[in-house]
């Protein structure tokens, strides 16, 4: 085989490795908005984006999405309250005040934080963050401790390994000039990074931030253990709520026919609202300086 | 000294996380005014004096779709049927959602307050059952009759029937294919016979319920494994179509998960039972209750009564 045919040949084999991404992406693509938009269609779309009764199982049947799409909204809004403030915090203490040896010990733990299953996450939600929401907010605010709350707690505790690596890259990105010229101006070391190095980073802390949006809102078997799962407008910090995913997962083991496609619809709002932040991502990322 | 004071700082975060989850883990089991060497009898009074009946009860649910909860809302009136045919399920809409069994165990088995239901198959000592109107959901109770959370699971066929459909429900009743029921339900006849297959040729055709479709497969496959011969389809349809499908000649056996009204029977040959489907309601094993009617079972689960207190 002459030399030139072999190259003709491995570009393709590369090229073939290339595309198959973007054929998975372009195949779940049209397979979601082929099963879901007819649905959506029978349904009318107000009725399932704007619907506030979910009850497939009645005849008629409801197929109303808001609860679920507020479930959603609500719990990610939870999660990043809870994780961007220590998320960011950590990031900045590792990268600018850790000592040598903690930081080898901090690393793999945050590393380690990202391996851990998400099932394992909600076991450990379901019987220690659970109980313990029922026993300190039980008597005052009602509720089975299976919550907004809670499942914000535990999301904000999921997505601090992606903000703290994300975030701690950035910092560090920012170049040792920025820091020196401050402190040569006379500024304090905390002054100079608080002033001086993170606000240079903020694109890539927000960056952080939206992917840790992207973990939130797609979580799923740590948020069903966990959010109580009730398909109804949600009522309050300490009651139940219904994610999209939670929605799909739960129901499709039984689902035939039009409750069927109306969960694949359901898929379709989940992969919309990701495509909306995979957007903002990369607005962000064309503006980035480090 | 930064380093000492980051190590203090991590043991202290350690040591109250722990703390906390072993406080969690015991706060139902502790009395702080008794303590030493007490009977188990005494620890239960203990407990049932923790329990504050003012608290709200947290209502366990299986999803929308689930076999369990269909059958359990059928047959504690939570869902309404109306004279235009809409049919409603009225399961209070702050019920706690669990996905499969397991789930809801485990939710009874760590919150105090809560109340759910299962197959009575399924029932453990982690959780407790309720007696519903005095009577315990026991196998012995479901097949009397007395425990009124429990469906049977009747085929039904015409007058004559071929051969191999006979030898089927032979099958079905023998002591195989009872062991192969009682793996989810209740068997309908204790001492079985043996079985023994003839080897007859053909075609089932069998359709109805979707309750009781799972466990006719079940039964399809371990009827085929000692006859090889025949043939058997299962169809999905509910128990009303596989009863009109019979009736019709469609089908060679139907399938139902209710019983067979009067009216239907005079159209058809034989109804055997062939096992029971209980649900237990079950609560915390550190829940004082023992007892609960249907209609409170009903009012519970529609969300009317929302206190422990209101149970007693």
């Amino acid at each position: 085989m002459s030399k030139h045919a072999r190259e003709t040949i491995m570009k393709y084999v590369f090229m073939l490795a290339a595309t198959a991404s973007i054929m998975a992406v372009l195949l779940i693509c049209v397979f979601l908005f082929w099963n879901g938009i007819p649905a959506m269609a029978e349904i009318g779309p107000f009725n399932f984006l704007l619907g506030r009764v979910w009850a497939p199982a009645d005849t008629p049947q409801l197929f109303g999405i808001l609860p679920m799409v507020l479930g959603s909204i609500y719990v990610t809004a939870g999660a990043i309250i809870v994780g961007v403030p220590i998320g960011i915090l950590t990031a900045i203490f590792m990268a600018k005040f850790c000592s040598p040896t903690l930081y080898k010990i901090l690393k793999p733990a945050t590393q380690l934080l990202a391996g851990i299953p998400s099932i394992v996450y909600g076991f450990f939600g379901l019987v220690v963050i659970v109980p313990f929401v029922r026993e300190v907010f039980g008597e005052h605010f009602g509720g089975s401790g299976q919550s907004i709350f809670t499942a914000s707690i535990l999301l904000g505790i999921m997505i601090l390994p992606t903000i703290i690596g994300v975030s701690e890259a950035a910092i560090r990105a920012v170049p040792d000039s920025y820091y020196e010229a401050s402190v040569a101006m006379g500024a304090s070391h905390e002054r100079s990074v608080f002033w001086a190095v993170v606000p240079a980073a903020s694109s890539g802390i927000m960056t952080s931030v939206i992917l840790g949006i992207g973990r939130a809102i797609g979580e799923t078997m740590a948020v069903i253990l966990v959010a109580g799962n009730q398909a109804r407008m949600p009522t309050g910090l300490f009651r139940g709520a219904r994610t999209l995913t939670a929605n799909i997962v739960m129901e499709m083991g039984y689902a035939a026919e039009l409750h069927r496609e109306a969960l694949i619809a359901t898929g379709v709002v989940l992969f919309v609202f990701i495509l909306i932040i995979n957007l903002l991502f990369n607005l962000l990322r064309g503006r980035k300086k480090y | 000294m930064n380093k000492l004071l980051a190590l203090v700082v991590i043991v202290t975060l350690v040591l109250a996380a722990l703390v906390g989850c072993a406080q969690g883990g015991q706060a139902s089991q502790d009395n702080p005014t008794t303590q030493g060497t007490e009977s188990p009898q005494s620890v239960v009074d203990q407990d049932a004096s923790n329990f504050n009946t003012n608290r709200e009860i947290t209502v366990i649910s299986r999803e929308s779709g689930s076999g369990t909860r269909g059958a359990f809302i059928e047959l504690t009136g939570v869902e309404v049927r109306g004279e235009d045919g809409t049919v409603t399920d009225m399961t209070s809409l702050e019920a706690t959602i669990g996905n499969g069994t397991n789930a809801i165990m485990t939710n009874v088995s760590s919150d105090v307050y809560a109340i759910g239901y299962i197959s009575t198959g399924s029932v453990n000592d982690t959780i407790r059952p309720l007696s519903v109107d005095g009577v315990a959901p026991t196998a012995e109770n479901i097949l009397a009759g007395s425990y009124v959370i429990a469906r049977p699971f009747i085929i039904v066929t015409a007058e004559d029937i071929d051969p191999l459909t006979r030898e089927f429900i032979d099958f079905i009743m023998s002591e195989l294919g009872q062991e192969i029921v009682a793996e989810r339900y209740i068997p309908a006849v204790l001492n079985a016979p043996a079985f023994q297959s003839a080897g007859h040729s053909g075609t089932i055709v069998i359709g109805g319920s979707t309750s009781v479709a799972p466990v006719m497969e079940r039964l399809s496959e371990g009827y085929r494994a000692l006859n090889p011969n025949a043939n058997i389809e299962v169809h999905v349809s509910g128990s009303g179509a596989g009863i009109t499908g019979t009736i019709d000649g469609l089908l060679d056996i139907g399938m139902s998960s209710r019983e067979i009204r009067d009216s239907e029977m005079e159209q058809l040959g034989q109804q055997i039972t062939i096992c029971m489907d209980g649900i237990a309601v079950i609560v915390n094993n550190n829940n004082p209750i023992t007892d609960i009617t249907s209609e409170q079972v009903r009012q519970v689960f529609t969300g009317e009564l929302s206190r422990w207190a209101d149970i007693q």
